[in-house]
């Protein structure tokens, strides 16, 4: 869950004359630095999956079951003598797939929700807001079981699940940026010129809120990444052999005794990988809108 | 402040409005006819028997007319029986809710009594290496999933070292799940306290209060603390609605009885009236809380008192 | 300051005042189990963990003996009409209920009238069969009266399916979920749903034929049935003393049984069969040739040794041991047997191969590891270039959705690892009888075969006539059996728990247990 308070506050990313290129203002700060490197070493991973993992992830018997880490196996092997390493890696690729999906969907239609209401006033402004508003009462938690209860357990409901209840907070954060924008001189100056609703919409506020979503996206990666695993561990996700972090953490828990390193790892990783944008999301923010950095 | 709690009450039953319309759509979005799903563990079923079972649930009304005997029955305090066993969902929910509210309270007792002070400490100190080091601490323990770091606490505290129950409900069975919930919650109560003691420290009647000459501590005692329980309380509030949506992982992992272990169950055998009683019951227990809640910050906070 | 202190005692006013159920003490057996019943009510459920406490607190009129075979139990003696369309049961005298009324004929028939109750039949209402009436002639004496012979009803009625449940629960509020009376050896005390069930012994009892030693009440004081669904964490409670009797974690039994800390209980005789079946009615499992693809590409043998090790035994007949019928070496003879290259062959007959790999859907039931197992039959399937994905899901959901496959004539190919557990080759019937219970395969001369299995009352003809439907189930791959046991039949008990084994069918039995003091 990303808290809703830090979040909102970094709303306007303007007047940026006269400082540094944000590449470079994100890049000076050590978190910026770190973040951006784990997300890259991530990224990587899971697209080079394939050249990176010595093995395929599902096959059995590629090491003798339940031995430790060693050369041969840098993470040790599960009780099929998979390579947990190998696992691991092409893990990373259906986190990223999980995380991008799901914020895809809580971004898009969040976004449309919010910059809709904030244009449009009124009657539609009123009903989509209490909607969201009545939604997001409801937690994030409780509609992702909602709809893994109706769609049943599968990789792609749970990431459906999860963006879907990611949609009102994207919706109320981008509707209150777009508010902002509303006020300022420039926005009036263009309703004076008559523009019509599609350039006001597309043209003057939506590039003007990608700031602030592209934070709010960053950061809520994580929840998203964080809520699948979740789901998945539960087993209302990922099935198996699909080696998903959350999945996997899960079923390593009967040989704790034994190989305690296949509920290590799993959860290293979906930690690890949580950590690198929770992070990178606050050197953005602080790049997009140094005033925050007094606050969070 | 009376229009103030009137208009959160207003929204608080709206919501739940909303929810029960949702819960009777429900059994209509899944995938299958739910009489035949409610009858797979039944031999020899009759086609006349699954007809009589869909009139007796009104499933042969249209939406509408279930929709008003769903709200008849509710009024009653019926939310149908379990395809399971056909168990009253009530008492269940009932039974259970306690728990789950107890476990989701502790919590957030051990997340504000770790997370408040920290966090106030940082604002205190913002800037200094002290409050970088707790910053990076918190974000950290924001990352760690709560599954996690609860299966490594079950095989640690309990499994290992034999120093806490494993399962069951006893008294002190609550210890291991709220802790699991409120230290990986602490840290986000930490960053928040944080944000919100430094706005509060950089308002004018503070800026005042030093600028007349009152000692740090009676600036922290008189003025920053008071105003800074309204955010505090802000914070709990959310604090709630994400440990009753932890709860309901954390319960499953250390078989703490409650709602969330029930909804889990409930899920996997597809047996959609406790699904749809656990949305109600959660949804309203969310409401009411957050509704109290709202009472206790229109009080403390002056400018709503006043209005 | 002082609205927080409020806020803060009240919340740990309400941490407080959550229920304390009861906790164990001297005289308590504890007994962990992974899931918690369904009801009470034993025509409500049908699942192994209901079955169990019920027949702790419910007696029947018959019981098996340790081969899984009917012996007289309430009933002292049975007998029937030559067209064995009437049974006539007579019962022990002095049988008593829980709440001190007499346990009669009256009882019986108002177990079997609540069975077939137009409003609310029982779930198990098929299994009863085509009982017509019930009559009670006296007190000791009822006639139960069929349409037409239906032998499969002697073993039924040592099962606890047929629970005999008192009349004086008629009218009672809440029976099923708070009141449950009975005359087995443990009086129903409480239950609460997903925590534990308290069981207290019932002084009175009288052991006329259930599989104990002891003849009368149990040594013990109570049986607290406890749910705790986390392995390890039964295991660790299993280790301090917590818990006296549960399933262990199954990767864990090898090294209990080295280290010698707990004893190792499994039950034998369980009637559990796993097995493949297939969505019939449309590609590719239409074709026998699939079918038979999917079982000679699969090696159950391999399969369980690495899951299970020795916990478990490959199954060859469509019912287990421990049923009247079952034959490994006959089975053995007529199902296809494990070769991936013929299996290669067939689905090259059907048009696949590497270029074009056979994708269907395998359902399996969650928990007991299978799982797991499902993850090796999939690699074992992928060898000859069958893509399987594995979908988890409840029991009950299977069985839906086996029965939506098999209604559905266009989509993804689709098989699942089927169980089922039953004391009688009735269970032939009940699965593949037209229309089936999953609406599965069927055929009239299939229907012909199972219904001899019905009505044929001397043994040796009906042995013949089940191997007849075995053969034809094995060598059509309808039925391909995997495995027996299949779910929790492994008990981990505490040294100090003496007397306790396990009936047929996984009935566990605690009337023998004691415990010995620990020093």
């Amino acid at each position: 869950m990303t808290d809703a308070t830090e979040t909102q506050v970094a709303a306007d990313g303007d007047t940026r004359q006269g400082r540094a290129p944000f590449f470079l203002r994100l890049v000076r700060q050590p978190s910026g630095a770190i973040g951006l490197l784990i997300v890259a070493v991530l990224v990587v991973m899971a697209i080079f999956a394939d050249q990176i993992a010595p093995y395929s992830p599902i096959k059995m018997a590629a090491g003798k079951p339940l031995t430790g880490p060693s050369a041969d196996h840098l993470l040790g092997t599960d009780e099929f003598g998979r390579d947990m390493f190998s696992r691991i890696v092409y893990g990373s690729r259906l986190t990223m797939q999980i995380g991008l999906i799901a914020v895809g969907i809580s971004l898009s239609i969040g976004t449309l929700i919010g910059l809709v209401a904030a244009y449009a006033g009124g009657f539609i402004e009123k009903l989509l807001m209490r909607s969201t508003d009545v939604v997001f009462s409801f937690t994030e938690t409780l509609i992702a079981l909602a709809f893994v209860a109706v769609l049943g357990p599968s990789l792609e409901n749970a990431m459906i699940a999860v963006g879907i209840a990611g949609v009102p907070f994207y919706a109320r954060t981008c509707y209150a940026s777009a508010l902002g924008e509303e006020g300022k001189p420039y926005f009036e100056a263009s309703i004076a010129a008559g523009a019509g609703h599609g350039r006001l919409l597309f043209l003057h506020l939506l590039p003007n809120v990608v700031p602030t979503m592209i934070v709010i996206a960053t950061l809520g990666l994580s929840n998203a990444i964080l809520a699948a695993a979740a789901l998945s561990f539960l087993g209302l996700g990922a099935q198996p052999p699909t080696p998903e972090w959350g999945a996997m953490l899960s079923a390593g828990r009967d040989f704790f005794n034994r190989a305690p390193w296949l509920m290590l790892y799993p959860g290293l990783a979906i930690a690890l990988t949580v950590l690198a944008f929770n992070i990178l999301g606050d050197a953005l923010r602080e790049a997009l809108d140094p005033k925050s950095r007094e606050r969070s | 402040m009376l229009r103030f709690l009137g208009q959160r009450a207003a929204m608080g039953l709206l919501t739940i409005f909303v929810t029960t319309i949702a819960v009777t759509l429900l059994i209509h979005l899944v995938p299958g006819d739910p009489v035949e799903i409610m009858y797979a563990q039944s031999q020899g079923t009759t086609p006349e028997q699954l007809e009589a079972m869909r009139s007796k649930l009104g499933l042969d009304q249209p939406i509408p007319v279930q929709y008003v005997q769903y709200i008849g029955r509710l009024l009653e305090g019926d939310l149908g029986v379990t395809i399971r066993g056909q168990q009253p969902v009530a008492q269940l929910l009932m039974q259970r809710l306690p728990n789950t509210l107890a476990l989701a309270a502790l919590a957030m007792l051990i997340a504000t009594l770790i997370g408040v002070p920290l966090g106030f400490l940082a604002a205190y100190k913002r800037g200094t290496v002290l409050d970088g080091l707790l910053m990076v601490t918190a974000i950290a323990g924001i990352s760690i999933p709560h599954f996690w770091l609860g299966l490594l606490l079950l095989f640690w505290l309990a499994v290992d070292l034999g120093l806490l129950p494993v399962a069951g409900s006893g008294p002190l069975n609550i210890v291991l799940p709220a802790l699991t919930l409120g230290l990986s919650n602490a840290a986000i109560v930490a960053r928040m306290t944080r944000s919100a003691m430094i706005d509060v420290m950089s308002q004018d009647f503070i800026r005042t209060a030093h600028a007349k000459g009152l000692s740090k501590g009676k600036v922290l005692r008189r003025h920053v603390l008071r105003a800074g329980l309204v955010p505090v309380v802000t914070v709990m509030g959310l604090q709630f609605t994400f440990m009753m949506g932890g709860a309901i992982v954390v319960e499953n992992i250390f078989a703490w009885n409650g709602i969330g272990r029930l909804a889990l169950e409930a899920i996997f055998q597809r047996d959609y009236p406790v699904i749809q009683g656990f949305i109600l019951v959660f949804a309203t227990t969310v409401v009411v809380v957050m509704l109290a809640l709202d009472a206790v910050y229109a009080l403390l906070d002056p400018r709503i008192r006043r209005s | 300051m002082s609205m927080r202190t409020r806020l803060t005692s009240a919340l740990l006013a309400l941490a407080a005042s959550t229920a304390i159920p009861a906790t164990a003490s001297a005289g308590d057996i504890v007994w962990a189990r992974y899931g918690d019943i369904d009801s009470l009510d034993p025509h409500r459920a049908t699942s192994t963990l209901s079955l169990q406490v019920w027949s702790l607190i419910y007696d029947t009129l018959l019981a098996t003996d340790k081969d899984g075979k009917p012996v007289p139990n309430l009933a002292k003696s049975w007998e029937s009409n030559e067209e064995g369309t009437e049974y006539t049961f007579m019962l022990h005298e002095g049988a008593v209920c829980h709440d001190g009324t007499p346990l009669d004929a009256n009882d019986v028939k108002y177990t079997v009238d609540q069975a077939f109750d137009e409003e609310n039949p029982s779930v198990t209402k098929a299994s009863w069969g085509p009982i017509s009436a019930v009559e009670v002639v006296d007190p000791t004496t009822v006639k139960f009266t069929l349409e037409k012979p239906f032998v499969a009803l002697i073993p039924f009625l040592a099962d606890s399916f047929s629970s005999i449940i008192c009349d004086s629960n008629e009218g009672k509020d809440g029976f099923g979920t708070s009141v449950a009376i009975g005359s087995g050896p443990w009086k129903f005390d409480s239950w609460t749903k997903g925590d534990q069930i308290v069981l207290e012994k019932n002084p009175d009892y009288e052991n006329y034929g259930k599989l104990a030693d002891n003849p009368g009440a149990p040594y013990e004081d109570r049986l607290l049935i406890t749910t705790v669904p986390e392995p390890q964490a039964r295991l660790a409670g299993l280790k301090t003393g917590a818990i006296d009797v549960a399933e262990p974690p199954l990767d864990d039994v090898a090294m209990l049984k080295e280290s010698g800390d707990l004893d190792i209980v499994t039950a034998e005789n369980t009637g559990q069969n796993v097995f493949f079946e297939f969505a019939v009615h449309r590609p590719p499992f239409d074709d026998e040739r699939a079918r038979k693809a999917v079982a000679h590409a699969t090696d159950p043998e391999a399969a369980i040794s690495l899951i299970y090790g020795d916990l478990s035994m490959p199954e060859q007949c469509p019912i287990s041991r421990g049923v009247f019928g079952n034959d490994q070496e006959f089975c053995a003879e007529h199902r296809p047997r494990y070769d991936p290259e013929k299996a290669t062959e067939l689905l090259g007959e059907l048009g696949y191969g590497p270029d074009n790999p056979l994708e269907v859907n395998l359902l399996v039931w969650t928990g007991g590891k299978r799982d797991k197992l499902a993850e090796v039959f999939q690699a074992q399937l992928m060898q000859v270039g069958i893509t399987a994905d594995i979908q988890m899901m409840d029991i009950g959901t299977m069985n839906a959705r086996v029965r939506q496959e098999n209604e559905n004539p266009e989509g993804k190919g689709s098989m699942d690892m089927m169980t089922w557990s039953w004391y009688d080759p009735d269970i032939l019937y009940a699965l593949w009888h037209s229309p089936g219970a999953y609406r599965g395969y069927t055929s009239p001369e299939l229907d012909a075969m199972l219904e001899e299995t019905r009505v044929l009352t001397d043994p040796d003809e009906r042995r013949k006539a089940v191997e007849e439907v075995m053969a034809y189930l094995l060598e059509k791959a309808i039925h391909v059996p995997l495995y027996t046991p299949g779910w929790e039949w492994v008990f981990a008990v505490r040294p100090e728990v003496e007397g306790f084994k396990v009936a047929p069918f996984v009935y566990p039995i605690f009337s023998d247990v004691k415990i010995a003091d620990e020093g």
